[in-house]
């Protein structure tokens, strides 16, 4: 997302002086940027079209700048991850399915459309991954946001983008917003003390989610690891609260199978064994904290095969230090 | 940001938060699974209580774990969570069978003495300046009334079970009493039925060492700790059994 101040020149002729002074001499082509080395920090103008092609600034320059009304580039992500390769979770993929099938025909559904949905549980079961593996085999917009990026600099800010988001989100409808870590914008009024825009957020995307806007093909996904922490009103426009939970035997079975075929190196291990020693692990934490890790310390030991010695390493790293007073508790 | 649900409604035990709850009390209620699985079994031929004590190191005596109490002759108790506060309600609970025993020349009703403990945790969550019982107790006896099976809370909650678990491993053992409790367990039967709770509560780590058995049958009505050969003998079988199990 750019975080663009909005540039408005009342004096052509002016910001004509300005910028030859600024930039006289420079040789531009298409598409270059001419960073802004007076008065506002770290801002460029983008060449749109220059004539001739490579020209050099100089006197006789005239220099027009035109208002870029696109609207801001939120970020639409792309990968490679399909659905099939999130484990478990299947009420979250019924309503992914369920919500693909309103995109593809909205007016099947009328005012019975899929509109917000929250996804909770706790890190690392999937709820990001998903949201990936829905914009691939979507061929819709997915505005992938991290709530954390809709909380501006200043006071005020945090509102607009999110008035500014929603609208880029109608404009391509249908389409679908996820908003990561949704408890940083929906955070309950509560804390209005220790945060002071928190009242002005959540306004904002209350009226956006079920407001006087009818956003009409427009699905909103929020993803959070403490629905708790939501504001009571926020929640209570998710028409449906899907919790990823933590991976039974079979389902981290499946994870490790599916992650194991992927590493450079052989694994020569009981992978039945395995699954046993993770009981309580989430897919992030197979993946990132035992895999990966048992990986690298295979790599950094010049083997060419993982085995239990370097799992056992993983696992090891992996259990959590008890603190607690011993003996007091029997 | 930590979330602020208790907002200060936790500093003091006898104040009560906005919506009705008494934080310090439920606090107290997560000493207790702190403890390592205690579990008590009720049947027609008598209570079995069983308890998990794994030794933080092999330099400790297991004996000195102390997680079964006898209480007099006919009761006994198993706790989970804080030692010495379960220690201090244990010489409560015996002390209290003495009174009664003296006073009305009979031994205390099983009923009776759960309740006088539960007095006195009731009274720690009503007074200023001092703290809840850290600890749960599962009180088993056997009286002229037949078998009985209590557990008591540090809020001084009672309730009798037919079989019930508390300290860590609660979760998982109240699932395998759920699935696998009958009402015409005879003693052996209900001693295999604690002994796969606790397997289960301790993800299969379940040795000889780390089990405690204590019964009390209803035809003696006496309180008797199991020998060491005795529960290698059940530890054995519930190893097969599980084993077994496991390969179907």
């Amino acid at each position: 997302m750019v975080e663009a101040p909005k540039i408005e020149v009342f004096d052509k002729d002016l910001f004509e002086l300005y910028a030859k002074d600024q930039w006289g001499g420079q040789t531009i082509t298409e598409g270059s940027f001419l960073f802004d080395q007076r008065l506002l920090p770290d801002y460029a103008f983008k060449v749109i079209k220059a004539h001739p092609k490579n020209s050099e600034i100089t006197e006789n320059t005239s220099i027009i700048l035109i208002e870029d009304f696109e609207i801001k580039e939120f970020r639409k992500i792309k990968s490679s991850i399909k659905m099939e390769d999130v484990v478990g979770q299947e009420q979250a993929k019924i309503k992914c399915k369920i919500i693909m099938k309103y995109l593809q025909d909205p007016d099947k559904f009328k005012d019975w459309a899929p509109r917000n949905v929250l996804f909770y549980g706790t890190p690392g079961t999937g709820k990001t991954m998903l949201a990936k593996s829905l914009s691939n085999e979507l061929q819709v917009p997915l505005y992938l946001i991290k709530a954390t990026s809709l909380i501006g600099e200043h006071v005020g800010d945090g509102a607009r983008q999110i008035h500014d988001l929603f609208e880029a989100a109608a404009k391509t409808a249908p389409s679908v917003i996820f908003i990561d870590e949704i408890d940083a914008v929906g955070l309950d009024r509560k804390y209005q003390s220790l945060r002071g825009d928190v009242s002005e957020v959540v306004n904002a995307l209350l009226t956006e989610m079920d407001g006087i806007n009818q956003n009409y093909g427009v699905v909103t996904i929020g993803a959070t690891n403490n629905p708790d922490l939501l504001d009571f009103a926020i929640r209570s426009r998710f028409e449906e609260e899907i919790e990823f939970k933590l991976p039974d035997n079979n389902e981290r079975n499946a994870i490790i199978k599916f992650y194991v075929e992927s590493m450079p190196l052989k694994v020569d291990v009981d992978l039945e064994k395995l699954v046993n020693h993770t009981k309580g692990m989430s897919g992030r934490d197979i993946k990132d904290r035992l895999l990966k890790t048992s990986l690298h310390k295979a790599i950094s030991d010049d083997k060419d095969k993982v085995t239990w010695e370097h799992f056992e390493y993983a696992l090891k790293l992996n259990q959590k230090e008890k603190n607690e007073p011993k003996g007091m508790f029997v | 940001m930590q979330p602020l649900q208790s907002a200060g409604y936790d500093r003091a035990i006898t104040v009560f938060s906005p919506d009705g709850r008494l934080f310090q009390v439920e606090y107290a209620r997560e000493a207790v699974k702190r403890g390592t699985t205690s579990l008590g079994v009720k049947s027609s031929e008598g209570i079995v209580l069983v308890v998990d004590k794994r030794p933080t190191s092999k330099l400790v005596e297991p004996t000195s774990i102390e997680k079964i109490f006898q209480i007099d002759k006919h009761i006994g108790a198993a706790t989970s969570g804080l030692v010495a506060d379960a220690r201090a309600l244990i010489e409560k609970a015996r002390i209290e069978a003495q009174i009664n025993k003296i006073t009305y020349n009979e031994p205390i009703r099983v009923e009776s003495l759960a309740k006088k403990i539960c007095d006195m945790k009731q009274m720690y969550t009503q007074h200023g300046g001092v703290r809840p019982f850290g600890s749960a107790l599962i009180i088993g006896g056997v009286t002229n009334g037949g078998c009985r099976l209590f557990e008591t809370d540090p809020s001084g909650a009672l309730i009798e079970y037919k079989a019930t678990a508390i300290g860590a491993g609660r979760q998982l053992a109240m699932e395998v009493f759920e699935k696998n409790y009958k009402d015409d367990l005879s003693l052996n039967d209900s001693i295999e039925l604690a002994l796969d709770a606790v397997y289960e509560a301790t993800e299969g780590k379940t040795t000889p060492e780390s089990v405690e058995i204590a019964i009390i049958e209803s035809k003696d009505k006496q309180y008797r700790k199991l020998s060491e050969d005795e529960i290698n003998d059940h530890v054995e079988e519930l190893l097969i059994r599980q084993k077994k199990e496991e390969e179907e």
